[in-house]
């Protein structure tokens, strides 16, 4: 069922209302999560729209991440560009990266597409350390600027952070909700339940895919630089394969064609490596049990949700009882 | 003398990526999975050829106890995870993408299950063989005994493949079951049998893949991605669909990427591969050796 545009958008201030509240009144640390949790969202809604609707798979989007990332970066640090414009631009890097690759793409199914965003995932990030003016191993710093006067002197950098991205996170939601419930999300539809019968009501396939990867590239990017954001370096190291498993897994979980699952997806991936640090805390704290505990439990998730849960945690079914018809 | 030596190393380290491309294509045919698991595989059999060699010192012990181990987790992987995917998931969505996010969480467990119990730390393996070059008159060339016992043991591996796979009851099972699975049970082929013995020899292919490449790199639980992808590329110059395939694209790759790093530039052999891989999907997507079906299924 689709929301009318005023009445999620509405919704949608409403949780930005909430948010501010809940920003001002959890720890620093806490707020720091939320910026993460807001990114992922982000992320996860790039996966959601590339694979869920249009029906191609991506083991590659951290690399179109650190395509973002590296765009918004050396825009600030070679060209001083305003914070908002290298956001701007990591956006338009991706996409145009996206584009060349979904070109490629478009030609590809399943396992093909796979292998070929894996391989992308694997070497992409590592070929900052082969060239200097990306910064190598020790990376660039990226520093967004601090925030705006107006806001007081102790509004701390992390909340700064936690507003940026969740606003990010706010709007991208928003686009995208509308973008799928346009003509284009119910092309990309019809192309994945029934290629053959969307091309012959002439839906141009081709077109229509690279679209998808384009669009899902650039929102990757998006959340690519909000990560370095809240990191202020970029770094190889800041988008390892597990970043672009993790992103796939939060996608999965929650049900790759719901896009209110990203919400559900983002958190619990967050969530993992804290619930993962107390249970090593309890199981004796081995620096290598916990170090690899977070990566066992969402793989874990991982094989159980596409076992026994394949169309995502049904988590809407709990809270609602109104059985809402699945795509 | 420099081109030759580089065109031998090109040949020691493109049969390994030709060993990993025959484990993903022989999964391929038989299952319709391209196995991103194999890495995770092919680490753990290492880790345990690891322990081997730890204990005893003897590498030639590492090798086949790694192949065992290869193939006990090769089977494991499909009757616990292919089989009752396949049961489960007939439609859907996820139809498609069902098996790839399945291998990969599987990749997942198992690499961090191993960095539970190794550690994350990088370990060397010794090699059986020097790693040094030959020595002719006064120049040394980098191609090395073991570089040379890698291309012998690959060769050995192949040809036991072409034996089993053309001249045993086997292999016509193998090759039946997965050209045409309805048609090779009506004919008494125990398929799900046939499919689990292919992931369990896949499972060693990659296992031996694991122990001849790393004592020239080290061992951590993510050194084999890399080959994973270049093994995946292989597979598709080769055509995902044919063994011989998969044996010269490792080849192809292995030469070329060679070259690559001896004559332009140690940076570049990465994209280099990335761009052979997205040229072959484009230009010639059924690979070199691929049937002229395409790449939809």
């Amino acid at each position: 069922m689709r929301k009318s545009r005023i009445k999620l958008a509405l919704e949608l201030i409403a949780i930005a209302i909430a948010l501010f509240f809940l920003g001002n009144s959890v720890s620093d640390f806490r707020v720091y999560e939320g910026a993460t949790v807001a990114l992922y969202v982000i992320a996860i809604c790039s996966i959601i729209l590339l694979t869920g609707y249009s029906g191609q798979i991506s083991l590659g989007h951290g690399a179109l991440m650190a395509v973002g990332a590296y765009a918004a970066v050396l825009a600030r640090y070679y060209w001083h560009t305003s914070g908002l414009l290298s956001l701007i631009i990591a956006v338009l890097a991706a996409a145009l990266f996206g584009l060349f690759l979904g070109w490629a793409a478009a030609r590809l199914r399943g396992p093909y597409l796979a292998g070929t965003t894996l391989a992308l995932a694997v070497g992409l990030p590592s070929l900052a350390n082969q060239f200097h003016f990306l910064g190598g191993e020790q990376g660039l710093n990226f520093d967004i600027g601090a925030p705006p006067k107006f806001l007081g002197s102790n509004f701390s950098t992390t909340k700064w952070y936690f507003w940026i991205c969740s606003l990010a996170a706010l709007i991208i939601f928003w686009l995208v909700y509308n973008l799928l419930h346009s003509r284009f999300g119910r092309q990309w539809q019809a192309m994945r339940s029934a290629p053959v019968s969307a091309a012959i009501s002439g839906i141009n396939i081709a077109r229509s895919k690279v679209l998808a990867f384009t669009i899902s590239s650039g929102v990757a990017g998006l959340a690519g630089a909000l990560l370095v954001m809240t990191l202020n370096l970029v770094t190889p190291s800041a988008f390892p394969l597990s970043l672009s498993f993790a992103i796939v897994t939060g996608a999965v979980l929650a049900g790759i064609t719901r896009l209110g699952g990203a919400v559900v997806g983002a958190l619990i991936i967050v969530a993992i490596p804290d619930i993962a640090d107390q249970i090593a805390i309890k199981a004796g704290g081995v620096e290598r049990v916990s170090a690899n505990l977070p990566g066992f439990i969402t793989s874990l998730l991982l094989i159980l949700t596409i076992l026994f849960a394949p169309n995502g945690a049904n988590i809407g079914k709990f809270m609602s009882l109104r059985k809402k018809k699945t795509s | 003398m420099r081109l030759l030596s580089t065109f031998l190393i090109g040949v020691s380290s493109g049969s390994i990526y030709s060993l990993m491309a025959l484990a993903l294509v022989l999964v391929w045919r038989s299952t319709r999975v391209v196995n991103f698991a194999q890495a995770g595989q092919a680490i753990a059999s290492t880790y345990l050829g690891y322990l081997v060699i730890t204990h005893t010192n003897n590498y030639w012990l590492a090798l086949p106890v790694a192949m065992v181990a290869g193939a006990v987790i090769g089977a494991l992987a499909d009757i616990a995870l292919i089989r009752p995917l396949n049961r489960r998931i007939k439609s859907g969505p996820v139809l498609e993408i069902a098996p790839v996010i399945a291998t990969l969480g599987l990749l997942g467990l198992i690499r961090s299950l191993v960095g539970m119990i190794w550690g994350g730390d990088l370990k060397q393996y010794r090699a059986p063989v020097s790693i040094n070059g030959f020595t002719f008159g006064h120049t040394t060339i980098p191609f090395s005994r073991f570089n040379l016992l890698i291309v012998f043991t690959a060769i050995v591996v192949m040809v036991i493949f072409a034996f089993v796979f053309q001249r045993t009851g086997l292999g016509l099972a193998l090759r039946a079951a997965a050209f045409q699975p309805e048609i090779a049970r009506l004919a008494g082929v125990r398929v799900d049998l046939v499919r689990t013995i292919g992931w369990a020899i896949a499972g060693a292919t990659g296992a031996i893949a694991g122990v001849l490449v790393t004592p020239s790199t080290s061992l951590s639980p993510n050194s084999l991605d890399l080959l994973l992808v270049l093994g995946f590329v292989s597979a598709v110059i080769g055509g995902l669909e044919s063994l011989i395939g998969a044996v010269i694209g490792g080849l192809i790759l292995g030469i070329g990427l060679a070259l690559i790093l001896e004559y332009v530039s140690t940076s570049l052999a990465f994209p280099a591969a990335f761009v052979v891989l997205i040229l072959i999907l484009i230009v010639k997507p059924a690979g070199l050796f691929g049937m002229k079906r395409g790449r939809d299924a």
